[in-house]
């Protein structure tokens, strides 16, 4: 039996990888949980500690819970808080969780990290693998704790021979329970886009991403992972499918309008994130499906269907 | 960390649920009770010429096998509708403005394949016309996927219409995974400095870059090697003004006879007659990691191999303009 300990395990992604473990096989894993929130109504089966990545009783739930596997979904992706506060969960709180690991001699983590790393350029080509630079900082630096997290945790995922570590950077996240910020953009009822661009995204549903992670669990996999859905279309395309309309601006008016309102804090994401509206960051996920054998089970259509709230 | 949310919330749009299944494709010919009066009215006026490049275009169009998704798009974006209404453009351009005349089409081998050709005339035109000859001439009829610069995918409405189109920015990684795809790529290792050449240079090939070499050997594909002759002519080069294509951020800033003289309209090209002359496929041999020097000598023997194309091209023409 494979004990695993969930950070983050309230969010959406946490619960439905938390759900997917117990029912995988009876016995098969024994999951336990932490988060700064509460999970009212989870399953009797799993036991779980409020607690923040940045106190130290984070530790102490990795010494008395002794997990074989961290499956580490806590990180801060929004921009409500200070960046300081960003830096201290995703960067510093990814490293001690690895060092606590090395410590108390887990054996494997999983780190969720994000397709946004790879950075939305001009120059991407379609189908990006693992081995492109993590360029966001280039042109979206609000994000450079993300982009930290993930570096930090590659660069560790070979150095320790008993300790795997496996970074996930999923594509654009869409399901009913997780709450990511592709979901927010375009269930948005009017769509701010850039005239005259039209990048390909790349989606794949909440379930296929739990998935996923049992797969890197189960192969015990190292380094890091482009994790892809099926297929891409264009962000015009994608915008009704949601049941949205998209309003395209020219760029220039659009990156003071959008910096304004994210000072007002009357839109969620700072001007960087046009670029993402602007170029492709598209992912060649074939590496984790060689190695795990991992295949979403939605396709596009479906993964519409079901994130249509 | 997340929320506590554990069912989906269910009010935040009241508008009914879009429709799921992609529109369908406007067929290119609607009939007039469906489509209004303005529409029977533009059948009425549209020239019989462009009735007919329209139909054989999209009869061509329909003989390729393409790989769209369950929303009418390729994995790099091209839409065929979009093919569809560029290609009626290129194709009368092909027919009534520069008379393109083909030579050796049939030599374009089935599966992977590296269309290597020079490149000239300001606009890129000799793009489009090779595009145009493989999908009205070659049997079967092809999609050529381009290549592009670096600096195309930043201009608004270029990056949609490229990327609709078929065309991806020339990077290593999109050329390898659309060659094992088994499509046919075309690559102007001339680039920039072929395209804004000056009057003249024309038909002297520029340095090629090695990079399709390395692909073409790594890919195990057969190159094939292409002249265009005409567009050389199409908008002569008198000076590149470096400096102010540095202030534009452009590549190159052309001066010809007509451009920037006559504004935007000083690009429409001279309406010089185009031959494009395709050559034997080569299938290239070796380590696609050589030295520079190795791969040098493979890639001199296409520049070769088009020059000669072209030397003979330009010595048998009558004329540059018929």
């Amino acid at each position: 039996m494979k004990r695993v300990l969930i950070t983050g395990i309230s969010g959406g992604q946490g619960q439905l990888v938390a759900q997917h473990l117990l029912t995988a096989g009876r016995g098969k894993y024994k999951v336990f949980g932490v988060d700064r929130k509460p999970w009212p109504g989870r399953p009797r089966e799993i036991k779980m500690t409020v607690a923040d990545v940045r106190q130290r009783k984070f530790e102490d739930v990795i010494r008395q819970t002794q997990p074989d596997t961290i499956l580490h979904l806590a990180s801060v992706r929004h921009f409500r808080v200070h960046p300081a506060v960003r830096h201290e969960v995703n960067v510093v709180g990814t490293k001690k969780l690895i060092e606590f690991a090395i410590d108390h001699g887990v054996g494997q983590i999983i780190i969720n990290s994000s397709s946004y790393v790879y950075g939305a350029l001009p120059d991407n080509p379609y189908y990006m693998d693992e081995s492109f630079p993590l360029s966001v900082t280039r042109t979206y630096a609000e994000v450079r704790d993300l982009a930290e997290m993930d570096m930090v945790a590659t660069a560790s995922s070979w150095r320790y021979p008993d300790l795997a570590i496996a970074v996930m950077r999923p594509v654009n996240v869409l399901g009913p329970h997780v709450r990511s910020a592709i979901g927010k953009y375009l269930r948005r009822e009017y769509v701010p886009t850039v005239i005259g661009f039209d990048p390909m995204l790349q989606f794949i549903h909440e379930d296929d991403l739990a998935r996923a992670m049992i797969a890197a669990i189960d192969k015990q996999v190292r380094g890091p992972f482009n994790i892809v859905g099926s297929g891409a279309i264009p962000l015009h395309t994608a915008i009704p499918q949601l049941g949205g309309t998209a309003v395209p601006v020219p760029e220039f008016v659009l990156r003071r309008i959008i910096r304004t309102f994210f000072q007002w804090g009357l839109y969620p994401f700072p001007a960087g994130a046009i670029d993402f509206a602007k170029y492709q960051c598209t992912l060649d996920g074939s590496r984790f499906e060689e190695t795990t054998g991992f295949e979403p089970k939605y396709s596009l259509a479906q993964i519409f269907a079901d994130a249509h709230l | 960390m997340g929320a506590k949310r554990t069912t989906p919330k269910r009010t935040r749009h009241k508008k009914a649920p879009t429709e799921l299944v992609p529109r369908r494709r406007r067929p290119s010919r609607p009939k007039a009770d469906e489509s209004g009066i303005l529409q029977t009215l533009l059948d009425q006026f549209t020239p019989s010429v462009v009735r007919e490049v329209e139909e054989e275009v999209h009869a061509r169009l329909a003989r390729i096998p393409t790989q769209l998704n369950e929303f009418g798009y390729d994995p790099w974006g091209l839409d065929i509708k979009a093919v569809e209404s560029a290609m009626v453009v290129s194709a009368l351009l092909y027919r009534y403005y520069f008379r393109v005349e083909v030579f050796g089409i049939e030599r374009i081998p089935e599966g992977q394949v590296l269309l290597i050709s020079n490149h000239a005339g300001q606009v890129a035109l000799d793009a489009a016309m090779i595009g145009a000859a493989t999908v009205l001439e070659a049997e079967p009829p092809r999609i050529v996927r381009g290549m592009g610069e670096y600096w195309l995918p930043t201009l608004p409405f270029f990056n949609e219409a490229m990327t609709r189109t078929g065309s991806v920015v020339g990077t290593p990684k999109n050329c390898r995974d659309l060659l094992a795809a088994g499509e046919a790529v075309i690559a102007f290792p001339e680039g920039v400095r072929g395209m804004n050449k000056l009057f003249s240079e024309r038909y002297r090939l520029q340095h090629f870059g090695y990079g399709f070499m390395r692909l073409a050997i790594s890919t195990n594909t057969p190159i094939l090697p292409i002249a265009v002759v005409g567009s050389e002519e199409q908008a002569p080069g008198l000076a590149n003004l470096k400096s102010l294509a540095r202030l534009f951020g452009m590549p190159a800033f052309p001066i010809t006879p007509t451009f920037p003289l006559l504004g935007p309209l000083g690009l429409l090209p001279l309406p010089v007659k185009y031959r494009i002359y395709f050559g034997e496929p080569i299938h290239f041999r070796g380590d696609s990691d050589d030295e520079d020097s190795a791969i040098r000598k493979k890639v001199a023997r296409v520049k070769r191999e088009i020059q000669k194309m072209l030397d003979r091209g330009v010595a048998e023409r009558p004329s540059i303009f018929y």
